[in-house]
């Protein structure tokens, strides 16, 4: 019984607490992103607006689930995406209202011609290599011809089951086409790569000596570096030729949900994620790159104008393709 | 044990009293539990039906379905052949040191799923903790027997403790009789004592046969293609509602047909003593020289199951800066938010139903008891779906009938639904320990409670509820144990700003901050190890009992009040 009141003055805490809090609006967000990493920029706006955000953070997929099943009775304002596939889904299942040109104007790249979401950061594909056993001028222009240098047999790390992976694949498929994938697989398994689980121990093993170059995402290595500043040279970045489908940019974004549209917190949230104090933030916090120019980023990221041209110019939305990349992943017995 | 017959006389007042106490219980849950169901059924209706017999038949389901047979039958033949002597040895062997092992068989429930299965990744293969101490390289367990491992580590404690309540109040004197009549020890064991625990297993293995059915986190770990790793591919890579209702109704459909055997096998069964007189503790077996081998066994068992997941969270927490306390102890105070009134509503609404299915067994009463299952068997994602489409659809017509102003939910994403799903959902893990210790409490007790003039309700809560005691007990750990790791369902149906330490596990880990997430994990670890001690120090008078004749302390209680002796505060006692 003493349990049951104290769950029930809890709760009622709860809603009075709430009520209190609402001067300033309220604002229901349902973020894909971790709460690791967006949780002190949530805290900045609510501060600086005096809006209530009330958060809800689970996996991309679950919230689309979850709009859908709510419909016109969701009560969340805005979908904050770890992915663009799931920014497309969102839209495809009519979730999102349009956003105003002046806010769809002020990211540098990677807008959806659909204007119902915008990019918010943005990180990159890339290929880590040891500086101890590879030197950068014996490495290929395009990630297609990684598979050439038979020296590194035996010395390659991947992920084959990580997202981000999955993802670079379903790109290739959309550049070049399902065949020439799946050539790449099984010239890359003719190299006798090593799978990882995850990208951290791949970094590790990288660092150790255990292979030479990885396939992996550009904010592992910055962070293998910042924890291991006396060797942090032992491990770097390379990036493919601009364009090339290994850079391949991997954006977050954000969109207005229908019941967002009359909540004039909802827009004032989706423009504080393109203002510089997000944009820096996100870049200093998670080692992510932004999509608004202008921003002022540390000396480990390379400069934004650069990095915007990596990635291969393809529509994004397409990566929620992946039902076709995990077939042909199953086919060379990768999943 | 008798053979199956009519059901005892003098307790049918009491009996449909039950049905009367017992009627509001199973309206929750029925509906609970349909509620899922029927929304499963409404979305897979939306299919294009030429389509579903292709999706449905398609080769690559018979594989699932092949994988995920031979991974449930595997884990439960690998969890029973850990279970058994374990249950064994704590109860009817002379072995030193059995609390200590009782409480170390246990403690892998503390540990979640996902946790053992990262903990034996992170230990082994060439970049392994393992290999880089001592440069020995164990193969990364993966596939089948990855999953096969860590799923058994991880669910044989379920086994176990079903096993070993069974075990405890088991009637020596049936086996004494067998032995008299000239079994030799052995014989005993498999003709009287084995099939004692009938019961208890069987509740147990329906309990690892779904648990293996529904499980995610290890077998994505360990990639091994079950139905629910297939499940969550099909909604997060094509986000499809429609088909993924298909794949949550097949899953459904192999729990049922594993439901319908469970209770084939069940008919008829009694096992309970029927004779006159008090049970007394069994005659301990002499180990000799043998509890040197067993112990060391059994270290090496613990060591795997236990020692090294905690190690290696342990190790992890010290590898990266502390997460900030207060947020870990904000995420401690939801989990037990949610957990703990689960872990009390679930016993409290599964008692009337297995009351009622065990003393009036009828094919209603059974199916009814039966039905708590399937809210354990429904994958997670459709569970939350559901709920929400129901949840949301009640705050609605709320609003219509101008009960509800304004737009606060009254029941939609609040603590409140949280912990109702839990309730239905985990309310299978309620049935079993308290069914089984239904099974073995007399009902001859109760019927000469009744002949002495108390009411159902009284004779009940003086004489039966006593007996089941561990039973209810033991329903309780297993539902908070089990809240407390619960992650699908908590993220999707949790408040806003609510987080629970699996949430915070799967927040970090997912950015693949293993040393942030690791005190998170540690936590639910400790929180559960206390829980687990405290609950088998709570029946610590059984399990110290004294071998002899003399008649254990919990059995005392069960003897029927002497005539007179009426509890006045219930006002139900006659006039002597």
């Amino acid at each position: 019984m003493r349990l049951l009141h104290v769950l029930a003055v809890a709760m009622s805490l709860c809603v009075v607490t709430h009520a209190l809090a609402q001067q300033g609006g309220t604002l229901t967000l349902y973020s894909g992103r971790s709460k690791t990493l967006v949780e002190p920029l949530i805290q900045q706006f609510e501060e600086a607006s005096g809006v209530d955000v009330q958060v809800r953070f689970g996996p991309d997929a679950q919230h689309i689930a979850t709009l859908q099943e709510e419909g016109a009775a969701s009560p969340a304002d805005v979908f904050w995406a770890n992915t663009a596939g799931a920014l497309a889904a969102a839209s495809n299942a009519g979730l999102l209202t349009k956003l105003p040109q002046d806010v769809l104007d002020k990211p540098a790249a990677f807008v959806p011609s659909s204007g119902l979401w915008t990019p918010v950061t943005t990180r990159f594909r890339v290929l880590a290599f040891n500086t101890r056993a590879v030197k950068e001028s014996d490495l290929p222009e395009s990630v297609l011809d990684l598979p050439k240098l038979t020296q590194l047999k035996g010395r390659i790390g991947w992920t084959p089951t990580y997202s981000s992976f999955q993802d670079f694949i379903t790109a290739m498929r959309i550049e070049h086409g399902d065949a020439k994938a799946k050539e790449w697989l099984r010239a890359m398994q003719a190299l006798e790569p090593k799978a990882y689980p995850s990208n951290p121990p791949m970094i590790e093993a990288l660092a150790a000596g255990e292979v030479d170059v990885v396939l992996t995402n550009h904010y592992y290595i910055i962070r293998w570096r910042a924890a291991h500043e006396a060797q942090k040279d032992t491990v770097q970045a390379y990036h493919f030729a601009p364009d090339d489908v290994g850079n391949l940019a991997l954006v977050t974004g954000a969109g207005v949900l229908r019941r967002g549209g009359q909540n004039p917190a909802a827009m004032r949230f989706v423009e504080f994620l393109l203002s510089k104090q997000a944009q820096e933030f996100a870049a200093e916090r998670g080692h992510e790159y932004p999509v608004v120019p202008g921003a002022t980023l540390p000396d480990r990221l390379m400069p934004l104008d650069a990095a915007l041209k990596l990635g291969p110019d393809l529509d994004l939305e397409r990566l929620r393709e992946l039902e076709g990349t995990l077939t042909l992943l199953r086919e060379v017995g990768l999943q | 044990m008798t053979p199956a017959g009519s059901s005892p006389d003098g307790a049918r007042g009491g009996l449909s009293a039950a049905w009367k106490w017992g009627a509001i219980p199973a309206a929750a849950v029925v509906s609970g539990v349909f509620a899922p169901i029927l929304y499963l059924v409404l979305r897979a209706a939306e299919a294009d039906p030429s389509e579903v017999l292709q999706f449905v038949f398609r080769p690559r389901h018979f594989w699932l379905l092949w994988n995920t047979l031979v991974l449930s039958v595997g884990v439960l033949v690998v969890g029973a052949l850990i279970a058994t002597p374990l249950a064994w040895l704590t109860t009817r062997s002379d072995l030193p040191g059995k609390p200590i092992l009782t409480v170390l068989a246990v403690l892998p429930l503390a540990i979640p799923g996902y946790v053992m299965a990262y903990a034996l990744l992170a230990l082994t293969g060439p970049t392994g903790v393992v290999a880089q101490f001592t440069g020995l390289v164990i193969p990364r367990p993966s596939g089948y027997t990855g999953a096969l491992i860590a799923l058994s580590l991880y669910l044989y404690p379920y086994l176990f403790l079903n096993l070993q309540a069974a075990l405890r109040a088991a009637d020596p004197s049936i086996e004494e009789s067998a032995r008299a009549l000239g079994c030799n020890a052995w014989g005993a064991f498999f003709r009287v004592t084995l099939p004692q625990l009938r019961p208890a297993m069987q509740s147990a293995s329906l309990m690892v046969l779904l648990h293996v059915l529904s499980d995610f986190g290890v077998v994505s770990l360990m990639r091994y293609e079950t139905f629910s790793y297939a499940l969550y591919l099909l909604t997060t890579t094509s986000f499809d509602r429609v088909y993924s209702s298909w794949v949550a109704l097949i899953m459904l459909a192999m729990a049922a047909a594993i439901l319908v055997a469970e209770a084939r096998l069940l008919r008829g069964l009694r096992v309970h003593r029927t004779a006159r007189g008090t049970p007394r503790s069994g005659q301990m077996a002499e180990l000799g020289f043998w509890w040197g081998p067993i112990w060391a066994a059994l270290v090496v068992l613990a060591m795997v199951a236990v020692v090294l997941p905690v190690v290696a969270i342990t190790y992890w927490t010290t590898q990266g800066p502390l997460s900030e306390w207060r947020e870990l102890l904000r995420a401690l105070g939801a989990s037990l938010q949610a957990s703990i009134p689960a872990a009390v509503l679930a016993p409290v609404l599964a008692l009337p139903l297995v009351y009622v299915s065990v003393r009036q067994p009828s094919r209603v009463s059974r199916f009814m008891e039966r039905i708590a299952y399937f809210g354990y068997a429904t994958p997670p994602l459709a569970f939350g779906l559901a709920v929400t489409f129901f949840a949301i659809g009640f705050e609605q017509l709320l609003a219509r009938l101008g009960i509800k102003q304004g737009a606060t939910p009254w029941l939609y994403q609040t603590l409140l639904m949280l912990v109702l799903a839990y309730t239905i959902h985990f309310m299978a893990e309620a049935v079993g320990p308290i069914r089984a210790a239904l099974y073995q409490a007399p009902p001859r007790l109760s019927e000469s409670a009744r002949a002495l003039g108390y009411g159902p309700m009284a004779s009940f809560l003086r004489v039966t509820l006593p007996l089941i005691r561990p039973g209810l007990l033991a329903a309780v750990a297993l539902v908070f144990l089990s809240a407390m790791k619960e992650l699908p369902l908590t993220l999707m149906l949790a408040p806003n700003d609510f987080q629970t330490l699996a949430m915070g596990v799967w927040d970090k880990t997912r950015e693949a901050l293993f040393a942030e997430a690791a005190p998170f994990a540690l936590l639910i670890v400790a929180v559960s190890f206390c829980f687990v001690v405290v609950l088998l120090t709570a029946e610590r008078p059984q399990v110290a009992a004294a071998p002899g004749p003399a008649a254990a302390p919990e059995r005392e209680a069960a003897t029927p009040p002497a005539e007179g002796d009426g509890d006045a505060s219930l006002g139900l006692a006659p006039a002597s």
